[in-house]
């Protein structure tokens, strides 16, 4: 089992660490997977974790200028690793001006992930700064928790508002009560409401737009032919939850959006260029 | 005896800033006014940090120190409580922007130290705080006796700590004529949660002065020293650093024409060996920092 990559890009290093910062602002730990191709940030939705999911995605080759690995053996081309995202982070934001980045899988005490930069000096000689952050190697036996969840059978399909505006809204409303509830239609309207005995409060989206799935989504042809445009498909979610998907977001994506499965669960899709990340927040008990 | 000075505006900042710098260190803020300028000092309780900003007599707008009698001999040994000093310059911009100057006083006679700030607007905040009469603060360190001594700008010292996370408690410095290196310091068997390791190296050509009598290799707590980084940083001061063996005080010191700041921290005895790939065991657990009292009062 090996990996080695190497970022030399200043673009390509701080998109990285924006990336890695981001899921460690929704997570104390996850799973890296590693593949020729990818790489994977999963936390399976699990009873644990309040039954939040997340699968972010990366393209390796829109990051790494130098990418090896080998997996655990040679027909199964795969490492998968609990990492905590968190000291990472902060090892990768202590070294944007390095020359060069590498990411290492090694083995110190314990299995590590070694970030290892130079950085740039007018001496002869470079500074040289290593971060061992320790991981567990994660047994072939439990990797079929890590499949992708893919997309769920959903209600409603609706652009999201822009992330700014919605952390604003719920950070207020995380004042008032535990408890929010997501309603789209196929209108393009979203309202995010709280109601306690003394208040209730609903902000009101328009014309936010619903995304064409077409043949993507299900095998009757997609919700959109069936479904009468004015009726909401609602969630009712741990306020908590929502508003840790919206403080990690540290830069806006090219496409956001959200599928309602009606009282079952919210799939937030959040593209950017070369990065894909989907948050499940399921639904109140 | 008393001791009246005047700080200019901009000056309140750096007095600020050193009052921060010491708060790192310890509970208690030591005054003395001398002759030679008003010394502020801080150690902590275990006595294994110590910090200590001469401010001269050209720092101040004025400075004058009055004796009752004639006996030369007469100081003010005073001890505050640093919880009474820092909150009245915890907010230096908010200090840069509205205060134009400041008065000190201390009396013996009323065990009192007086700090007036004169701000626009014509307001004036004047805080009284009570003062405890004690010996002097003092510490023993001969930095002609370092084999080793490295001068630096402040900048290049915060570049190298910038790699430690803040909750950091403390670091190992190693030097030998080829290389330089900070890694971070794990005491004992941390159990199941597993920290990073940390470790950056530079050469030492990167040090505006360079003198090694020894390969060393000494602990001591970062903490204690971010608050004087960060002084000397806010000045652009070149840093002096004076290593002697493991077990032995390190000294950090900055100075210019008005001031001179030091810091001196205790370092661990009996370090790791210089062999410094991950141990495969924890080092001796609960090993107590040993250190030199380098604090007497």
């Amino acid at each position: 089992m090996k990996f080695r990559g190497k970022i030399t890009d200043i673009a390509c290093l701080n998109h990285f660490t924006r990336v890695v910062t981001t899921i460690s602002k929704l997570t104390k730990t996850c799973v890296l997977r590693l593949t020729p191709d990818h790489l994977f940030f999963i936390l399976p939705g699990k009873v644990t974790n309040g039954g939040v999911g997340m699968w972010c995605q990366l393209l390796q080759a829109n990051f790494f200028q130098e990418y090896q690995m080998e997996g655990v053996t040679s027909e199964v081309q795969e490492i998968c690793l609990e990492v905590s995202p968190e000291p990472w982070s902060r090892a990768l934001k202590t070294v944007q001006s390095a020359k060069s980045v590498k990411l290492k899988l090694t083995r110190k005490h314990c299995a590590c992930l070694t970030v290892a930069a130079e950085l740039p000096t007018l001496s002869s000689v470079g500074r040289v700064v290593t971060h061992d952050v320790p991981v567990d190697v994660i047994p072939r036996r439990l990797w079929q928790e890590f499949q992708e969840a893919g997309v769920p059978d959903f209600d409603v399909s609706v652009y999201l508002p822009p992330l700014k505006t919605m952390k604003s809204v719920v950070d207020r409303m995380k004042n008032l009560s535990n408890f929010l509830v997501m309603e789209a239609n196929l209108n393009g309207d979203m309202n995010l409401k709280i109601q306690t005995d003394l208040v209730s409060v609903t902000t009101h989206f328009k014309d936010l737009g619903n995304p064409a799935w077409g043949d993507v989504s299900s095998q009757d042809g997609g919700p959109s032919q069936s479904r009468d445009p004015e009726v909401m498909a609602e969630v009712t979610v741990d306020i908590r939850k929502l508003q840790q998907f919206l403080m990690g977001q540290q830069v806006n994506p090219s496409k956001a959006l959200c599928n309602i499965v009606h009282q079952n669960v919210v799939h937030l899709v959040l593209l950017h260029e070369d990065v894909s990340l989907q948050y499940f927040i399921p639904a109140v008990a | 005896v008393t001791m009246n000075c005047v700080i200019e505006g901009y000056s309140v900042k750096a007095l600020g800033k050193a009052i921060h710098a010491l708060s790192r260190i310890g509970n208690e803020l030591w005054l003395d006014p001398m002759v030679k300028g008003l010394a502020l000092r801080s150690v902590n309780s275990s006595h294994s940090a110590y910090g200590c900003f001469l401010f001269s007599p050209m720092f101040f707008q004025q400075y004058s120190l009055e004796s009752a009698s004639k006996q030369s001999s007469d100081t003010i040994k005073c001890k505050l409580v640093m919880k009474s000093v820092l909150p009245l310059f915890r907010c230096l911009t908010s200090i840069e922007r509205s205060v134009e100057r400041c008065h000190m006083s201390v009396s013996t006679a009323t065990d009192r130290v007086i700090i007036q700030f004169f701000c626009r607007h014509g307001i004036i905040k004047t805080h009284n705080i009570h003062f405890q009469e004690s010996e002097a603060l003092q510490a023993v360190f001969d930095s002609h006796l370092c084999p080793n001594v490295l001068k630096a700008p402040a900048r290049l010292l915060t570049d190298m700590v910038v790699h430690f996370p803040l909750f950091q408690e403390e670091i190992t410095l190693s030097i030998t004529p080829m290389k330089v290196t900070l890694r971070n310091y794990q005491q004992g068997g941390k159990g199941p949660m597993k920290t990073t390791f940390t470790e950056m190296s530079l050469h030492p050509n990167e040090f505006d002065y360079f003198q090694m009598g020894l390969d060393s290799d000494i602990t001591f707590c970062l903490k204690e020293l971010r608050g004087m980084l960060s002084f000397a940083e806010s000045r652009s001061l070149p840093v002096s650093v004076y290593l002697n063996a493991a077990g032995k005080p390190v000294c950090f010191s900055v100075e210019d024409m008005v001031l001179e700041a030091t810091v001196l921290l205790a370092t661990v005895t009996n370090s790791d060996s210089r062999d410094h790939s991950q141990p495969t065991e924890p080092p001796t657990p609960k090993t107590p920092r040993e250190h030199t009292v380098i604090a007497k009062l």
